[in-house]
């Protein structure tokens, strides 16, 4: 549910929704997001400040019970 | 976020008219709510109200509690979704949002307290004839209590950066 709800407030705040890719990952510190953007985008989801990777981060957290969840973005050019 | 109002044909004849604007807006935000509350699997009807010259929109909840994880300490969470929610409502209009979002009457319950320590700060400013300062507050709340203090017919003004800005009542 994490990475769907994710994925749809990412695509509704981007230039190319169909370029947002989400996916969880799974390693010993625990599960994390990855998720990747066009690169035009980049700056519209990391926000001013860093101000909505934060808003992301915070509705993602609340969503998971209050367990913080690690997010990255990424451009989809890296691997 | 200037981008995204380039890209955006302001020509006369395709401008929206206000109320267009705030209708276009609110819809926008509820389908970018309604699909986030479809996901998480949780109940809540969304209504879309006009207050002052802003669109007012409300997740209610269906039981109550539901949409408490929404809300968080402070109203924390609602800020970051009201945030997100302009973002997604600007990205449809073209026109930077700055739509009121408001999650389980979290913003209305707050708004009642502050209208009552609005007034409570008037009638002590009135009493001692000195300036009363308040406990720092958000944006919004500063607001709330400006609106009350004006109504009363006394001045107020804000001071100090955020997050300590607050407001402070005088008389005169």
């Amino acid at each position: 549910m994490l990475e769907e709800a994710l994925g749809h407030l990412v695509r509704g705040i981007v230039d190319h929704p169909d370029d947002v890719d989400v996916r969880m990952r799974t390693n010993r510190r625990g599960r994390s997001l990855d998720v990747r953007v066009h690169p035009d985008d980049m700056g519209r989801v990391i926000g001013r400040g860093g101000r909505t990777a934060t808003a992301l981060r915070t509705v993602i957290t609340a969503l998971n019970d209050d367990r913080a969840v690690r997010i990255d973005f990424l451009d989809v050019a890296e691997r | 976020m200037s981008d995204a109002v380039e890209t955006v044909d302001t020509t006369d004849e395709t401008r929206l008219t206000g109320a267009q604007l705030l209708e276009k807006e609110g819809d926008a935000a509820a389908d970018y709510l309604e699909g986030l509350l479809d996901i998480a699997d949780l109940d809540g009807d969304i209504d879309i109200d006009v207050e002052g010259n802003r669109a007012m929109v409300s997740v209610v909840e269906a039981s109550a509690g539901e949409l408490g994880h929404l809300v968080g300490d402070d109203g924390r969470v609602l800020d970051s979704l009201q945030e997100l929610t302009r973002l997604a409502a600007t990205r449809e209009t073209g026109e930077r949002s700055r739509l009121m979002l408001d999650v389980a009457g979290h913003r209305a319950a707050r708004r009642e307290q502050l209208v009552v320590i609005a007034k409570e700060a008037v009638a002590e400013a009135q009493r001692t004839a000195a300036p009363v300062r308040l406990d720092p507050m958000s944006p919004f709340e500063r607001k709330v209590v400006h609106d009350a203090v004006a109504e009363a017919g006394l001045i107020s003004e804000s001071e100090g950066d955020e997050p300590a800005r607050r407001v402070v009542i005088r008389t005169a």
